[in-house]
């Protein structure tokens, strides 16, 4: 009986025990699901004051998203006003209802803010520099995937903050020129925010969105891997020579000829691509910082993951999820508010909704996306980067500060109204 | 392919066959893929709309008071009626970003609670970031004596109709 069981756990794993070295390599090599790590990670890149794990902490949110978003699914028909009905069923009727729609509302909250420290840390460590680049371009796209996801999240309970939230963001696309109103008209399948538009935001928000986010996240994940896995640590960067070079980086160095290969030097094909002989890929010294990733780096993913589900499960104990009351297109509530991280936007809007809403954005990203072509300084040392620095720094602030003017200074009528001032019968 | 002495590429029958094959099977890709996308964005054009109609009545003038002015809910209107100049009808959408607008009898003047555009009694922006002054609608009345208001027709603001 023993040895069957043994037999079948062999068939499944097919590597030898975990106790040896060449176990540890086959548990790696031989897992489809574990194989986007390395067989060994150096220590250093893994130490957490270097990425504060934010990119894990990211993914990790969107596989709660992706989890709780399914289950919520099976109780949400998105046709107003059964929407609405529906929510009220998941808040009072359903078992875990308000468990499961609070764990969606925080991830989705802190996949905003994760995703959006992440960059910060990309930016700050130089980890985009070649040949990164368009690692980072893509990590731009996934940010704004994120922020997609939860603007056309926002609709769905058809309460009064989605109805105007999303009336108020989908006029800001119409200020794009020449497209912009039917581009309104293709996203709201109608001329203003009803029937027709909750279903279209459903559909990209449960189907569309997820499958262009996993898609994204696939490669990311992909090129990181192929670059050499994390960047090493900015305190790693000793000297200038070093401070140069990213791990993983293609040599330049002539490429090895295929078919240069004599009788006693061949070389194989990983050698070929890689352009080097295998002995030379790796010092003699970042050989003894490196680990086998079982079980270095998966006790620390998973600890991280852990963590992560444990903070939202905590916050959704204690932490409703607002659900205001039913959307009223003649009432629109003063002031009219669109969620936190929209509102530095809102706030630009206010002054001028084709520079604010459409101008000041485009560019931004524009400029975030240019940033590894347009920084040529090889150097990833702090010392050597102050320029950028600053201008990224005056970047995040700006945002910060407009996101806080907007919570925090605006009352009824968009007027300035500091927070500790309480307004009398304004809002309503 | 070959190359001559000038180490310009020289075509022959053979390579003349596969560069057309290969440029007719390029063509007929982007071809394909542009009518299909072209046709993915008329698919998601709708064909029917399922929204109130533009052009309703609101009914009888009687109904109507005179002095402030009626704000109708589903078809997001005032309907203004003067003793002297008779009906008028304003849009009740900011034309900022699509926000209905109060009507303050106060002050005269149409507020926006989202971002605080002001219009002026005529409709005109006074204050705040609307690109332009609220719209006016024609107002007619239909033969069973009905009002009838047409959203599609834009009017001057000065326009009135006398009952």
């Amino acid at each position: 009986m023993m040895n069957l069981i043994r037999e079948i756990w062999q068939s499944i794993v097919r590597r030898d025990p975990l106790s040896t070295d060449k176990g540890k390599t086959e548990l790696v090599f031989l897992n489809v699901w574990l194989h986007i790590h390395p067989a060994k990670v150096k220590k250093e890149n893994m130490k957490f004051r270097h990425t504060f794990y934010l990119g894990f902490i990211t993914f990790f949110l969107f596989l709660i998203l992706l989890t709780t978003g399914i289950a919520l699914m099976c109780y949400y028909r998105p046709y107003p006003p059964q929407a609405y009905q529906d929510m009220k069923d998941l808040q009072f009727v359903v078992f875990m209802g308000p468990f499961l729609r609070n764990m969606h509302r925080w991830a989705a909250h802190g996949m905003v803010i994760c995703v959006f420290l992440h960059m910060c840390r990309v930016f700050y460590t130089g980890s985009y520099k070649k040949p990164r680049q368009f690692n980072w371009v893509i990590g731009v796209f996934l940010v704004l995937i994120t922020l997609s996801l939860s603007f056309t999240g926002y609709l769905l309970p058809w309460d009064q903050l989605a109805y105007w939230a999303i009336t108020v963001g989908t006029n800001i696309g119409s200020y794009a020129p020449l497209i912009g109103g039917q581009l309104r008209e293709l996203l709201l399948g109608g001329h203003s925010v009803g029937e027709g538009a909750l279903i279209r935001f459903y559909v990209l928000h449960v189907a569309v969105l997820p499958a262009v986010m996993i898609l994204f996240t696939i490669v990311h994940f992909w090129r990181v891997r192929k670059d050499g896995g994390l960047s090493k640590p900015i305190w790693k960067l000793k000297d200038k020579k070093e401070a140069l070079v990213t791990i993983g980086a293609p040599a330049q160095v002539a490429p090895l000829q295929a078919a240069a290969a004599s009788k006693d030097k061949t070389y194989g094909l990983m050698e070929v691509v890689s352009g080097k002989p295998i002995f030379e890929t790796i010092t003699p010294e970042e050989e003894e910082d490196t680990v086998f990733s079982y079980p270095y780096a998966f006790v620390r993913e998973a600890v991280v993951l852990m963590a992560t589900v444990t903070t939202i499960m905590t916050m959704s104990l204690f932490l409703n999820a607002p659900l205001e009351e039913l959307a009223n297109p003649a009432k629109t509530p003063n002031p009219a508010k669109a969620p936190w991280y929209f509102l530095g936007l809102q706030e630009l809007v206010s002054h001028s909704a084709f520079l604010g809403g459409v101008v000041a954005p485009a560019l931004m990203v524009l400029a975030l996306l240019a940033i590894p072509y347009l920084d040529r300084n090889p150097s990833r040392r702090l010392a050597d980067r102050k320029l950028i620095l600053w201008l990224f720094t005056i970047f995040v602030v700006a945002n910060l500060v407009l996101i806080v003017v907007g919570t925090f200074f605006r009352g009824p009528g968009w007027a300035l109204v500091p927070p500790w001032v309480h307004v009398v019968g304004g809002a309503e | 392919m070959k190359f001559s002495s000038e180490g310009k590429r020289d075509m022959n029958r053979r390579d003349f066959f596969k560069f057309s094959w290969g440029a007719v099977g390029v063509g007929a890709l982007i071809t394909g893929v542009g009518v299909s996308l072209a046709a993915v964005v008329r698919f998601l054009m709708p064909s029917v709309f399922y929204e109130p109609p533009q052009s309703f009545k609101i009914g009888s003038p009687a109904d109507f008071p005179f002095g402030p002015p009626t704000f109708l809910v589903e078809e997001k209107i005032f309907v203004f009626r003067d003793r002297e100049k008779g009906f008028a009808v304003a849009s009740a959408v900011c034309t900022h970003l699509g926000c209905t607008v109060a009507h303050f009898s106060s002050d005269q003047k149409f507020h926006c609670p989202c971002h605080g555009s002001v219009f002026g009694a005529d409709g005109g922006v006074q204050h705040g970031p609307a690109p332009r002054a609220l719209d006016w609608f024609e107002v007619t009345q239909a033969r069973d004596g009905k009002l009838l208001v047409n959203k599609d027709k834009v009017v001057p603001p000065n326009y009135r109709l006398m009952v």
